[in-house]
């Protein structure tokens, strides 16, 4: 099909129409709402053949999307910020229930102050229900990765849902060319999801149920098994679609020049960018850095963390949110993944970008100077730290 | 056997975990009755969810999906959406809910389902609070019931405020279809069940659903309990199609409410003036019934709501 | 410490049970820690108590697996739970039952004691007919047996925390008490056979529930069944009409009949029957 010029909300929309969704269920925030504004149009003009459901929250577009999937349709809803905490309870219930699903993030601040800038603490407060989470870092990366999530999740050894981030702006709102994949080339690599429906009408059966104490840990676990098969299996489903469509997603964990460097620092999200460019840069300056981008935050990539800080005496984790009494939440993952590792690197947790803050060549340039000359565990709040960069007041 | 005047088929297993006598049993039985197999069922925690039994057992003969307490509405909408994306158009999708997750915690859910018109049944039972976690009010407990957060004791008559009026905030959203049913009244039950099969759109059932723990009365009582509710006004049978009302259990007189009341608990520190306060709601209930079957037994006038029998619009654009 | 497990049926008064417990050893100057485990909040679901008694603090938190003492509120639950699972040797079994000791076995040995706890609550009035609240008597026979706390603290813990009826539960504890029969028993020569495994069930992925609840039984819900009497049936089906539990089948002739694996003599049908043919009788 070839480049179209897509935001990171359009390249979404633009999945999930390649996707042939067949439920959509979603509810306006700021700055998700041109997903779904995409897709209205998408369906009224008879492009894409899907039933659209205009609900009056968040919370009933989750649950829209999981009866629809136990049925057997797929499914897409989108959100951001608030509308994902009020979707918490049914994350749980999704991933409980095995209906595969993807959603869409646009990462936004949490409010209170209310604040709709990029800022990761609304996935991250959703670690522990059962999704697979992905931080693209550009809109080429969001539409790649909504479409090799579909084919992941509907595996029948995974069926857990996914959630599909983007940062608020930086991607949502930002127009780039992207590289669409033709639609034949989609339908192969992602035939219609087997209708194998958890609710068969016509049959007896309940999904959900109640158990006590005796059944209840199996389910759990269940889930836990599924969630060990996921990053064999993704590496599976990205190397085909390498294949396909010529492009490698690069696994949970992309490393970029991080042989025989001293420091590495690991980003999410859009950060990754301006990582990449600030590390050549420091490269040429004759300073042995390297960076990776953490692509999947759960299931917790650990092998590859592992294998990265085999060689690596210095680690930082930029993150952009803060886990309240503790720390960054991908540094903590990463200590926690290293523990035991003979002589494991030091790990500093920065924190930047929060709320929107931009963090900019400069920015990084402090992190890994910080990184390079102290052994401080953190965390650092770096955008505090600032000597009076780009501040946009909201 | 003398001919049977409901379906003899039954789609609600016995070996359900139900406590002996429960009206919200008789109500899925019968609904199922009505419904016929290609029937799915989404509940919320409810009862319900405890009646079917836990896994891998279940009460129902057609799916069942449970869902969040707060979002019945909504899963039907989602069922529905599936089902038309998927060529099951036949099939019967249907939320059967409590009170409490209906009128108060569901009430937004309900709404947006009614609002979107999504083509699908919505039934809450109404057992009059919070059963499932051990008698607590909820909007729909009727006014001086005991519960066990609106004690009797001292200067408190149980529960202050008057009973929530669902069907009043249902019918805001012109529905196709909303009906009063009563188990105590089979015949009654599966026709409005059957009736409401064949519509396309928005449909909601108030369903009577005695409790006899929660409402403190002997359990072989609970049937003649729901003919006393009916027959004293307290719960009348009516129906609603495109704004049409007609009541389906007509009485001359209605029979005195202390005949209800004294039978239950939750009502037996009523005092004389509590039993009149009844008396009156009820008579003006029954009389205001009457007046808008008459108002409204001419076709009313078009207005923005689907002219009758025509399909609701469905809440998507697929063509 | 005297460790005690209680089996009863939600509405059986077993959660209440095991708080007046509490309070009566407090009273006695002993501690003691008491506490329900319950799936569901539901009349006639199966429930759990647990009470551990001792004159020190107690310095375990969790279920009792070898109790000294088991309590079964309810004899339907001998039929389809082991409710003596992991019952110590030489320990005791209190049954409310009518029937004496001996009809129930201790393969382990130790004591065996019944009490007609239903009965003795339909006479005091505590609950109803349908569903009598056997707690207090219980109780009073489980202080009379074990002695490991006094009656006189039982009545008193009643007295002050049973809402409503506390008399008549004094007197119901009393007569448990009086009317409490035991037995002690040897351990039998013959090991009891291993009890059978439960085959493992077939975990499909998923929290899937495809199995019909009909092969779940309630028969031992109830305390009354339904008797209909043919010369008086007119066959008109009332009763199948209205029965929750779906218990009723017709015979060749059109007659019905009761499915007594699942009534739950609730006795709605019984009510109903135009020319009163059908009697709620007690179950034996
Ligand atoms: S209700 Fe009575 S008369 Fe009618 S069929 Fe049943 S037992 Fe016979
Ligand atoms: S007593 Fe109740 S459960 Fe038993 S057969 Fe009669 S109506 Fe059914």
């Amino acid at each position: 099909m070839g480049f179209k010029v897509l935001s990171g909300n359009g390249a979404q929309a633009e999945a999930a129409r390649l996707a042939r969704v067949q439920v959509i269920a979603a509810y306006p925030i700021t700055p998700q709402t041109t997903i779904v504004e995409a897709l209205a149009d998408m369906v009224a003009s008879g492009e894409l053949k899907a039933q659209y459901v205009k609900v009056e929250s968040e919370h009933s577009a989750l649950q829209v999307c999981l009866s629809a999937a136990a049925l057997g349709a797929r499914t897409y809803s989108a959100t951001s910020s608030q509308g994902l905490l009020l979707m918490h309870e049914l994350l749980h219930w999704a991933s409980g229930q095995r209906t595969p699903m993807v959603l869409g993030v646009v990462n936004r601040a949490v409010a209170p102050p209310w604040n709709i800038g990029a800022d990761h603490a609304d996935t991250m407060s959703q670690r522990d229900t059962g999704w697979i989470q992905f931080y693209p870092e550009s809109n080429q990366e969001v539409l790649d990765t909504v479409l090799t999530a579909y084919r992941l999740v509907e595996d029948p050894e995974i069926r857990l849902p996914a959630m599909v981030t983007e940062d608020a702006f930086y991607l949502s709102h930002t127009f780039e060319p992207v590289d669409v994949p033709d639609p034949k080339v989609v339908d192969t690599f992602l035939p219609p999801k087997d209708a194998r429906a958890i609710l068969r009408p016509g049959v007896v059966s309940r999904l959900g149920s109640f158990t006590g104490p005796d059944h209840y840990v199996d389910f759990r676990h269940q889930v836990a098994e599924a969630m060990d098969r996921v990053l064999p299996k993704l590496q599976e489903v990205e190397s085909e679609y390498a294949r396909r469509s010529g492009r490698d997603l690069g696994g949970p964990l992309v490393g970029y020049r991080t042989e025989d460097a001293d420091a590495v620092l690991l980003t999410l999200g859009t950060i990754s960018t301006t990582a990449r460019g600030v590390v050549d840069e420091l490269r040429s300056s004759g300073q042995k850095v390297g960076m990776a981008k953490l692509r999947v935050f759960r299931p917790f990539p650990v092998e590859a963390v592992r294998a990265l800080a085999r060689d690596v005496s210095r680690l930082g984790v930029l993150d952009r949110s803060f886990t309240f009494g503790s720390s960054g939440p991908a540094a903590s993952e990463v200590r926690s993944a290293l523990y035991g590792v003979p002589s494991p690197p030091s790990v500093t947790s920065f924190l930047a970008g929060i709320g929107g803050r931009d963090v900019g060549p400069k920015d990084l340039h402090r992190v890994f100077q910080a990184l390079l000359s102290s052994r401080s565990t953190g965390p650092r709040w770096m955008d505090l730290e600032t000597d009076g960069g780009v501040v946009v007041h909201g | 056997m003398a001919k049977l005047t409901i379906p003899r088929e039954e789609l609600m297993y016995s070996g359900h975990a139900a406590c002996p006598g429960c009206g919200p049993a008789l109500a899925m039985r019968f609904l199922l009755k009505g419904l016929g197999p290609r029937t799915v069922v989404s509940v919320p925690a409810s009862c319900w969810s405890v009646i079917a039994t836990p896994y891998p057992t279940t009460a129902l003969g057609v799916g069942m999906l449970d869902n969040a307490i707060e979002a019945t509405g909504a899963s039907i909408s989602g069922l529905r959406a599936a089902a038309d994306a998927l060529g099951l158009e036949d099939l019967n999708v249907v939320g059967f809910a409590g009170d409490g997750g209906t009128a108060d915690i569901g009430l937004q859910s309900l709404s947006g389902m009614l609002e979107r018109r999504t083509d699908a049944l919505y039934v809450m039972y109404d057992n009059e609070a919070y059963m499932n976690t051990g008698v607590q009010r909820s909007s729909a407990t009727p006014q001086g019931a005991w519960t066990t957060t609106t004690p009797v004791a001292g200067e408190a008559r149980g529960k202050l405020e008057p009973k929530k009026d669902i069907m009043a905030i249902v019918l805001a959203h012109h529905p196709v279809y909303a009906a009063t049913l009563n188990p105590s009244f089979p015949e009654d039950f599966v026709r409005k069940v059957e009736r409401a099969r064949g519509m396309r759109g928005p449909r909601f059932f108030h369903v009577y659903a005695a409790c006899p723990p929660g409402w403190r009365y002997d359990s072989d009582q609970t049937i003649e309990l729901g003919k006393l509710a009916t027959y004293t006004g307290i719960f009348p049978l009516y129906e609603v199609e495109n704004g049409q009302l007609r009541i389906t259990r007509r009485m001359g007189q209605l029979k005195p409410v202390e005949d209800y009341l004294a039978a239950q608990g939750r009502f037996r520190h009523f005092s004389p003036e509590e039993v009149r306060q009844v008396k009156e709601q009820a008579e003006a209930r029954w009389a205001d019934l009457l007046a808008r079957e008459k108002a409204t037994s001419t076709p009313a006038p078009v207005r923005e709501v689907p002219p009758a029998g025509a399909p609701a619009p469905r809440p998507s654009a697929t063509t | 410490m005297l460790e005690i497990r209680f089996h009863g049926r939600g509405g059986q008064g077993a959660v209440v049970a095991s708080e007046l417990l509490a309070q009566a050893v407090f009273f006695d100057g002993k501690v003691a820690q008491s506490f329900p485990f319950f799936g569901v909040e539901r009349r006639g679901a199966p429930v759990t108590a647990f009470t551990r008694i001792d004159d020190h603090p107690i310095e375990l938190r969790s279920f009792i697996e070898h109790p000294d003492v088991v309590v079964v509120l309810d004899p339907g639950l001998l039929r389809d739970t082991p409710v003596t699972g992991g019952l110590k040797p030489g320990g005791l079994l209190l049954v409310n039952s009518p029937q004496a000791p001996g009809a129930f076995s201790l393969p382990q040995g130790g004591t065996l004691a019944t009490v007609d706890a239903t009965r003795i609550a339909v006479g005091r009035k505590v609950g109803t007919a349908t569903m009598p609240v056997v707690n207090t008597a219980m109780l009073g026979a489980l202080a009379r047996v074990t002695g490991a706390f006094t009656e006189a603290s039982l009545e008193r813990a009643i007295v002050a925390f049973v809402p409503s009826h506390p008399e008549e539960n004094r007197a119901a504890a009393r007569d448990g008490a009086e009317s409490v029969r035991m037995e002690p028993v040897a351990p039998s020569s013959r090991p009891s056979p291993p009890s059978e495994e439960a085959a493992p069930l077939p975990f499909p992925e998923g929290p899937v529930a495809s199995l019909p609840s009909n092969i779940l039984h309630t028969s031992s819900w109830r305390t009354l069944r339904p008797v209909i009497d043919r010369d008086r049936c007119t066959r008109c089906n009332f009763c199948w009409e209205f029965c929750p539990d779906d218990a009723f089948d017709f015979d060749a002739e059109g007659f019905p009949v009761v499915k007594l694996l699942y009534c739950k003599g609730c006795g709605i049908c019984a009510t109903e029957c135009p020319p009163d043919a059908i009697q709620m009788v007690t179950e034996a």
